[in-house]
């Protein structure tokens, strides 16, 4: 019923929206997502016809296309064909008028209408939004924010319309407010074509079918919503998720490096992108299809980094590892749970070349490793007992500085640079007397901070951590994994965590992946997997978690969400 | 404010103006008669006169006393005795007050209708031409003062062009009747009127373009135009009420600057109404006349200014409900 | 947001305007021995003489040159409308900041007297008073001042209580700043553009008042004053002279007015930001 096609907004600047293409049908609601400023509002009033700024491209409602019509036209399907819901700010109704009155007018501009009937009509609208009586007939500013909100729906619904706007419909309403709101729209555009743009992600998932997400005026990923949120394929909508606090998320918040910047060249993401490669810079990239998801990505998306498949390690007879098969991609942290002597560690060792691999196949990149040293620039292993491996004969500085010796990179001089900036990456000291201590002159927490400083000197891209934290205190091994988390942030670091504790592996992990007798049993997202463990294990591991720590609720699952 | 506030706030002012009218002459040498009336009233006004004027106004006795008397001649109506026009002030301000409420009156209106009109007009058209010329030409006017347009359109229009008489409300001894007396006040009231309109016209003109600036930035407008109004609907029904509430104040406001205006465009133009009356008062130093002339304008402005103050409450409904 | 004021006012087209013209005046008015050849007072014997190399605007009716009181009244102008808008801004920042600051009873009395003293019409009060004292430009710019000042004072008041709950005073108040150190150093730099936004607007009124006053006859009859200029010149607009009598008085005082309300224009769209022409 509507349809976009390369459409451009400008308002004389860098565009504002550019090459957007959508497409809505009845019955469909479609979320438009992004931070502030990337241009969703801007999309709205484009399809409404009310941006002051240059529209091009097509926009086909009802097989015509908006952007050819005359003005006039366009004002008579506005708040009849197509009606816009707006944010309740301060002033979005007029102050003079009541909320009825308003809506009245928003009748008689369409319809000739005695203005008993039209009285009679949107009585009945603001009592189907719940509005009944005196605050029908009150002034805006008598409303409250909830309540302006329903007179504000009641108005786009005046003359029910076909498509519906909404822009922001929740945003600066209390939780049971919105939650009330919410439903009483999705009982509204059931029959409707809806467009709901907002940054409220738990309100977008409530409401629609379809979401596309908007970076600098561009779609960069779009899919069916229950889809897009358990799996983003674009690390910007990955980066939108994690900074987003809904409550079925499980892991830390995260944010994105940098701000949002206009007119960039290339695509529009790739300065806070950690993935990017020269293409990024120079050409932007087109939406893809791929598999009922569009993703506009040079990369095709969140790139796999290290891929194992159908690997199986045997030491004799035994068969430590079973055709396993794990992705890990960029910037994400996958945990790899299972009890001690499930295979884990092997497979992490087998993965680093520690112990031969038997069949299968582990990629780095997409290639093939072949051992060289190249492999290990891009991926490093902490270990899980810091004071082993960390040589107690090396001081800081030369068991930091120990990869790049390997590596054979820089001089005397810019390891010893390289070794201070990795050192306060760790947020542990860099000055001269700390170089030269030994370990045993460091605590536990030190000296794993000492070994993930070595670890990330070369600035690897994967990064395997075999329990990096067990043999440290609660507080420690907290600040130990929000700092990995933090370079992860940074610097698009992919973390295959190795642990026994599902609960730790709850609050930093987006995927979890679990072992059992050297097979993976269980694969999912991180939400998922805790909330409705599918392997019989999986359910065992969770239960024996939270039947240890009986005061805590379960995180409550809310149901709308996937 | 509350409208206790509001009536306490005009009670005051009423008092410093009535303490001011008696306390001023009363400030200069001489005795209090003396002083008040002047040297040349003391040499046209009969001994009889003076003793009825010390008796009325309690000349003789101490200062309370006077204020007292004072007050109580004011609520008779008694503004005391003009020696040139040897009569009662009153009655000669009865006699001009209508040509001046004429000429005020319609300058008011004129000039509310017509500054809110292009105020209106030029907010919406912000940053076009039209905008442009209007506004310069209106910040121009704006630095005009009342007489000197008088000035300009009486040498103009009058000495110049001869079209419209030089003083005067009506031709005098011309015995004219109906529809011709009508044409005639006309004829006379015009350059006044039109030198009060042009002065006055550019202040609400320019808080009405402002305020219309401001109401178009406005979400309600983007409201507006997403129901589907018609841009005159959102002009006038949305921007345009929204803009006139400031004017409503602005009349107010603007009522002191009109009437002071229409005193000094009357002496310009010779106009029979209480501002060539105050500007002979003056020229002959008849005290009591300039002071009942002053004292009648002062609270005729306050009087207007409270009932704008209440009509307010009336038509914005956030001002009403909030308090 | 640091806004530059006195930056934005000059960038303005009415801003510029108007302080070229105040600037010329104000040239015209110190300088005036220079431009003329005459004193005010004096009798050249030659009345009504037209505009010669003499006499640049001609004589007037006891033969005084007209150019030279043009000259000398700007002075008056300038010097009464500067000193009563001074004045009475010292009195709006005192009373409206005192009201604001001491909060309380202080504040309550001292609107009250504002909010009363604001709907009386200051010329009708003028005019009373000038009548009787007949007023010379000193006691003019008194009487201005004490006519004008409520105003600004509600004015300061407000900006001066927006002021105190900014955000930034409240960081310095954690700070441990003291009273002094506030008032000095966040709240004078926020209400400082709005006392000068008040000056001229008081200037404005002030010049205004002071030619209505002898443009009426009730100013010291011995002080050159354009006012008194055009009433003079008015009692003889049956003969030719006001051409270079009556207009150039009016159009200096015109002059004199806009330049005024041209800055204070200028000022008001600076300080009141959400009327400036949005960019985009």
């Amino acid at each position: 019923m509507l349809e976009i096609k390369g459409l451009n907004i400008t308002y004389g600047g860098p565009p504002v929206i550019s090459g957007v293409d959508l497409r809505l049908d009845r019955g469909e609601a479609l979320a438009v997502i992004g931070e502030s400023g990337a241009g969703k509002t801007t999309l709205g009033l484009g399809v409404m016809g009310l941006v002051k700024g240059r529209c091009t491209g097509e926009i086909v409602f009802g097989g015509r296309n908006l952007l050819a019509m005359a003005e006039d036209e366009r004002r008579r399907m506005r708040g009849r064909d197509m009606a816009m819901v707006f944010q309740n700010v301060d002033d979005a109704l007029h102050p003079l008028y009541t909320a009825l009155d308003q809506i009245v007018e928003a009748i008689l501009t369409h319809r000739r209408l005695e203005r008993a009937a039209a009285r009679k009509r949107a009585e009945d609208l603001l009592r189907r939004v719940g509005l009944e009586g005196s605050r029908a007939a009150a002034y805006p500013h008598q409303l409250s924010g909830g309540e302006r909100q329903r007179a504000l729906i009641a108005m786009a619904l005046a003359n029910d319309p076909a498509l519906l706007i909404l822009d922001e419909p929740t945003a600066s309403l209390d939780a049971l407010t919105k939650g009330e709101i919410t439903a009483l729209i999705k009982g509204l555009i059931k029959d409707k074509a809806a467009l709901v743009i907002t940054h409220d992600i738990s309100t977008a998932a409530r409401l629609t079918g379809r979401m596309a997400v908007l970076y600098g005026g561009r779609i960069v990923e779009c899919g069916p919503t229950a889809e897009l949120l358990a799996d983003p394929r674009h690390p910007y909508t990955r980066g939108l998720l994690r900074s987003y606090p809904y409550m079925a998320a499980t892991k830390d918040l995260q944010g994105i490096p940098g701000r949002m910047e206009r007119g960039v060249p290339g695509c529009p993401f790739h300065p806070r992108c950690t993935q990017k490669i020269d293409l990024c810079r120079r050409e932007t990239p087109v939406p893809e299809s791929n598999g009922g998801r569009l993703v506009a990505c040079h990369r095709g998306g969140i790139v796999p980094l290290l891929e194992i498949k159908r690997l199986s390690v045997s030491f004799g007879p035994v068969r430590a590892v079973r055709e396993a098969v794990i992705t890990l991609h960029e910037g994400e942290t996958l945990a790899l749970v299972g009890k001690s002597g499930s295979g884990k560690t092997t497979l992490a060792r087998a993965v680093m070349g520690l112990v031969p691999a038997g069949e299968g196949e582990i990629r780095l990149e997409g290639g093939k490793i072949d051992g060289s040293r190249d492999f290990y620039r891009k991926v490093q292993m902490v270990f899980q007992n810091p004071g082993e491996s960390v040589s107690h004969r090396m001081n800081v500085l030369q068991a930091v500085g120990e990869p790049l010796d390997v590596q054979g990179i820089g001089n005397g001089e810019e390891r010893l640079a390289l070794v201070r900036r990795v050192l306060d990456e760790v947020e542990l000291p860099s000055d001269d007397g700390f170089l030269k201590k030994y370990p045993h002159q460091l605590s536990g927490g030190e000296v794993q901070r000492v070994a993930i400083a070595r670890a990330l000197v070369l600035n690897p891209k994967v990064l395997i951590a075999d329990e990096p934290t067990s043999a440290l205190d609660a507080s420690v091994q907290a600040k130990i994994l929000k700092l990995l988390l933090n370079i992860q942030e940074k610097r698009g670091l992919a973390i295959l965590l190795i642990t026994h504790d599902i609960a730790l592996a709850r609050k930093v992990s987006d995927r979890i992946a679990v072992m059992l007798n050297g097979r993976i049993v269980e694969e999912g997202p991180a939400g998922r997997v805790l909330s409705s463990p599918r392997h019989g294990f999986t359910k065992k591991l969770v239960e024996a978690v939270l039947s240890k720590c009986p005061p805590t609720q379960p995180e409550s699952q809310d149901s709308s969400l996937p | 404010m509350d409208r206790t506030g509001l009536l306490l706030n005009y009670a005051a002012a009423l008092a410093i103006i009535l303490v001011l009218n008696f306390a001023i002459p009363r400030l200069m040498p001489g005795d209090p008669l003396q002083a008040i009336y002047g040297d040349e009233a003391m040499i046209a006004m009969t001994p009889e006169m003076k003793e009825d004027i010390i008796r009325r106004f309690s000349l003789d006795m101490p200062p309370d006393r006077q204020f007292r008397a004072y007050i109580a001649s004011l609520l008779r109506g008694d503004l005391g005795h003009s020696y040139y026009f040897n009569a009662p002030v009153a009655e000669v301000i009865t006699g001009r007050l209508p040509w001046t409420a004429l000429l005020a009156g319609l300058a008011l209106v004129l000039s509310m209708a017509a500054g809110a009109f292009l105020g209106i007009e030029s907010g919406y058209r912000r940053g076009r031409p039209a905008d442009g010329v209007l506004l310069a030409g209106m910040m121009s006017l704006s630095g005009l003062p009342d007489f000197f347009a008088g000035i300009l359109l009486l040498i103009l229009f009058g000495v110049g062009l001869g079209l419209v008489p030089l003083a005067g409300a009506v031709t005098p001894y011309s015995g004219l009747g109906g529809m011709a007396l009508f044409l005639d006040i006309l004829h006379h009231l015009a350059l006044p009127l039109a030198s009060l309109v042009i002065v006055r016209i550019s202040a609400v003109y320019l808080l009405t373009r402002n305020t219309m600036v401001l109401t178009m930035g406005a979400a309600f407008i983007r409201t507006a135009r997403a129901k589907g109004c018609p841009e005159a609907a959102v002009r006038y029904r949305h921007a345009g009420r929204s803009s006139l509430l400031p004017v409503v104040t602005a009349a107010g406001l603007q009522l002191p600057h009109l009437i002071t205006g229409t005193l000094f465009v009357e002496i310009v133009f010779s106009y029979p109404g209480i501002g060539t009356l105050l500007y002979n008062a003056l020229l002959t130093r008849d005290y009591p006349l300039m002071q009942g002339v002053l004292l009648l304008v002062t609270v005729v402005v306050l009087g207007v200014n409270l009932m704008v103050d209440l009509l307010y409450r009336k038509i914005d409904p956030r001002v009403t409900h909030a308090y | 947001m640091h806004i530059d004021y006195w930056r934005e006012v000059k960038k303005s087209g009415p801003g510029r305007a108007g302080l070229a013209a105040i600037t010329a005046v104000a040239a015209l008015a110190v300088l005036a021995p220079l431009f003329t050849g005459h004193q005010p007072g004096e009798y050249t014997g030659a009345i009504f003489h037209p505009p010669s190399r003499e006499y640049w605007l001609g004589t007037n009716d006891v033969g005084q040159d007209i150019w030279t009181h043009l000259l000398y009244g700007a002075r008056t102008s300038l010097a009464v409308g500067c000193g009563a808008a001074a004045l009475s801004a010292i009195v709006s920042a005192l009373v409206g900041g005192l009201a604001a600051l001491s909060g309380g009873i202080t504040d309550r009395v001292l609107m009250r007297l504002t909010d009363s003293l604001l709907v009386v019409p200051p010329i009708m009060v003028a005019i009373l008073a000038a009548a009787y004292f007949r007023p010379g430009a000193a006691l003019l710019v008194f009487l201005l001042a004490a006519v004008m000042w409520p105003g600004g004072a509600r004015l300061v008041r407000s900006q001066a209580l927006a002021a105190k709950e900014r955000a930034h005073v409240a960081a310095a108040r954690t700070f441990g700043a003291g009273r002094l150190y506030l008032l000095t150093r966040h709240i004078m730099p926020e209400i400082g553009p709005v006392i000068i936004a008040v000056l001229v607007m008081d200037a404005r009124r002030a010049v205004f008042m002071e030619a209505g006053l002898s443009f009426l006859g009730v100013a010291d009859p011995a002080v050159v004053s354009w006012g008194k200029m055009m009433q003079q010149a008015l009692r003889f607009s049956y003969l030719d002279v006001w051409k270079w009598w009556l207009l150039p008085a009016g159009a200096a005082l015109s002059l004199t007015v806009a330049g005024l309300a041209f800055t204070g224009f200028a000022l008001e769209t600076v300080l009141n930001p959400r009327l400036k022409e949005r960019d985009r």
